[in-house]
């Protein structure tokens, strides 16, 4: 398993740390996962950016919370669990399930009375609003 | 055709029994330590703080009916760090006192795991050896424990509100109990770690990997596609519980949403709100994030040394560190992949504990279960944590079965398989403290 070397747009750039580093891929996705936590955390905690004025807005606090929970999530997925690597039939697994899960997070916004006239209308298409102004 | 076969005598299971022992006695010295010895001094200090703060109150009321506004404003200052004092002392006082009780209740499952599997296993009967085992014409046996586990868990279910309803009334809570659901729950709980314990033994003796003969997984380890399986539906669990926590989320008015422009008067409160910095009820600081974020970094490392124990399982040419430390740590290969199974567990057990300290807190501060925002936060991290602590029993057994038979280049994929479980815990875990804690 040591022995594999991950090649790919990101796998190859997770590869190229290790090699540089003299360790295995494993530890790189370790470091980097512990640092993105760190980040995320961090980003909840300060409320400017340390040393500036800079304002993190919620909307900032919300881009590095899912930016930080894909590349965490690939990490673990891909190396860690090695989906990268492991015959394509595992990947696909994998990913099997994600269509329901956003059919569900999807169908969720919509049983939402708040979120009916708060969704974007191409979450609602051809929807008269009748049940709001009603 | 991978796997081996181990032959394995029955009675090296007393040895799980044993160990029991020694778990049992090591729950009742955490919890005499931390809940009844640093738990009671902290009591009393709490005691203290509130009886200072009884006396600040009186102090305050008759500052208002006769003193300057000068005398009205230092007393209300004297009262507030007062009882910022008594907020404090409780929390620590629950902090030990949850330390101490988590951890005796924790091992005594573990124990009662290692000591009843344990004293099952060694009572059977010795099988006798065919040397025909791992032919390829060799017909599979079956196994008794699923069965054998289903019932248990049927039964333990069944006597499940009794159970709970005796284990409050032995608490000294205002309620009768009920030993016959009581008794039917323990039958159920025995029989299902003596099915466990069965799988246990099947196990450690070794077994041949059986093959998937037909697509997709064709040529594909069965118990790795069955994991794979099992891990979706994991997934979808997980998914109702964030479909329906965005259901809620999106029709409560939250600080968030006030501060977006969504709505004007906060009327729901959420954990985030208790434990970031900055959050709605002001409660929140360094120190209240600071048991999420050690859970969230114990979980990543966890799962680090779980592929090295993988990693270390499967690796023949595996040397000794020249780290002196670290050879003394992991000093052979076999020592090398228990001791790192044992530091995941280690984690693990970490994490269990300071779920509950935070939970302890929460409660405390009145984040309880009987509101939407607290329901669906304990359920979803509840959840979690169950899975986290299934995990920990299964890896019970991987650390005996790393120290006895070990494990190898021929029967090392039974790491990679629960690694696959114990990741997709830490996966779920890059969802929920995010959305759970942060936000």
């Amino acid at each position: 398993m040591s022995e594999h070397k991950y090649t790919g747009p990101i796998a190859g750039i997770f590869q190229k740390m290790a090699d540089l580093i003299g360790k295995d891929v494993y530890y790189v996705n370790f470091l980097i996962l512990m640092f993105f936590t760190l980040f995320e955390i961090a980003a909840v905690f300060f409320e400017t950016v340390p040393g500036t004025d800079i304002e993190i807005t919620r909307d900032a606090v919300w881009a590095i919370l899912i930016v930080v929970g894909i590349i965490k999530g690939y990490g673990i997925a891909a190396f860690f669990m090695h989906l990268k690597g492991d015959p394509f039939i595992y990947t696909r697994t994998a990913l099997f399930p994600i269509l329901f899960a956003a059919l569900m997070l999807w169908g969720i916004g919509l049983s939402n009375p708040d979120g009916i006239d708060g969704l974007p209308s191409w979450c609602t298409p051809n929807y008269d609003y009748s049940y709001v102004t009603d | 055709m991978s796997g081996s076969l181990h032959d394995v005598k029955n009675d090296i299971w007393m040895k799980t029994v044993l160990i029991s022992v020694g778990l049992l006695f090591a729950g009742i010295a955490a919890y005499a330590v931390l809940a009844e010895g640093i738990g009671s001094v902290k009591h009393h200090d709490w005691e203290d703080a509130h009886h200072e703060l009884e006396e600040i109150e009186a102090e305050w009321d008759t500052a208002n009916e006769t003193g300057t506004l000068e005398e009205k404003e230092a007393a209300s200052d004297k009262w507030s760090d007062a009882h910022h004092a008594d907020i404090d002392a409780h929390l620590s006082y629950l902090t030990w006192s949850t330390a101490g009780k988590t951890i005796m209740v924790m091992f005594i499952i573990y124990a009662a795991f290692y000591g009843i599997a344990g004293f099952f296993n060694s009572i059977q009967p010795e099988e006798e050896h065919h040397d025909d085992h791992g032919d390829d014409h060799e017909e599979h046996h079956g196994s008794a424990s699923p069965i054998l586990m289903a019932g248990g868990i049927l039964l333990f279910m069944m006597g499940f509100p009794g159970f709970v309803t005796t284990c409050k009334a032995w608490l000294g809570l205002d309620y009768d109990p009920e030993m016959s659901g009581f008794m039917l729950s323990a039958i159920g709980a025995m029989i299902t770690i003596m099915g466990i314990g069965n799988w246990w033994n099947e196990d450690l003796k070794g077994h041949p990997e059986q093959i998937a003969t037909s697509d997709p997984f064709k040529g594909q380890d069965i118990r790795k596609a069955g994991m794979w399986i099992f891990l979706i539906s994991e997934t979808m669990v997980f998914a109702s519980f964030f479909s329906s926590y965005l259901r809620m989320r999106t029709g409560w008015c939250t600080q968030w949403a006030v501060n977006a422009g969504k709505c004007d008067v906060v009327d729901t409160y959420t954990a985030s709100d208790y434990l970031r910095p900055g959050g709605a009820t002001g409660t929140g600081d360094f120190w209240t994030l600071l048991p999420g974020g050690i859970n969230t970094f114990a979980l990543i490392i966890s799962s680090y040394t779980i592929v090295l124990a993988l990693k270390t399982a499967k690796n023949v040419n595996w040397e000794p560190s020249k780290n002196a430390l670290m050879a003394r740590l992991f000093p052979t290969r076999k020592q090398a992949v228990r001791n790192y199974l044992l530091i995941t567990v280690a984690l693990g057990s970490l994490f269990i504990v300071l779920k509950l300290i935070e939970w302890s807190h929460l409660i405390a501060e009145g984040f309880t279960i009987d509101s939407q925002a607290g329901s669906i936060f304990y359920v979803a991290t509840g959840a979690h944590g169950l899975h986290v602590f299934i995990g920990l029993l299964v890896m019970l057994f991987m650390v005996f079965k790393a120290d006895t038979v070990g494990y190898d280049e021929e029967n090392g994929q039974g790491i990679e398989y629960f690694g696959l479980y114990w990741h997709f815990v830490d996966l779920a875990w890059v969802a929920i403290f995010p959305a759970f804690y942060l936000y």
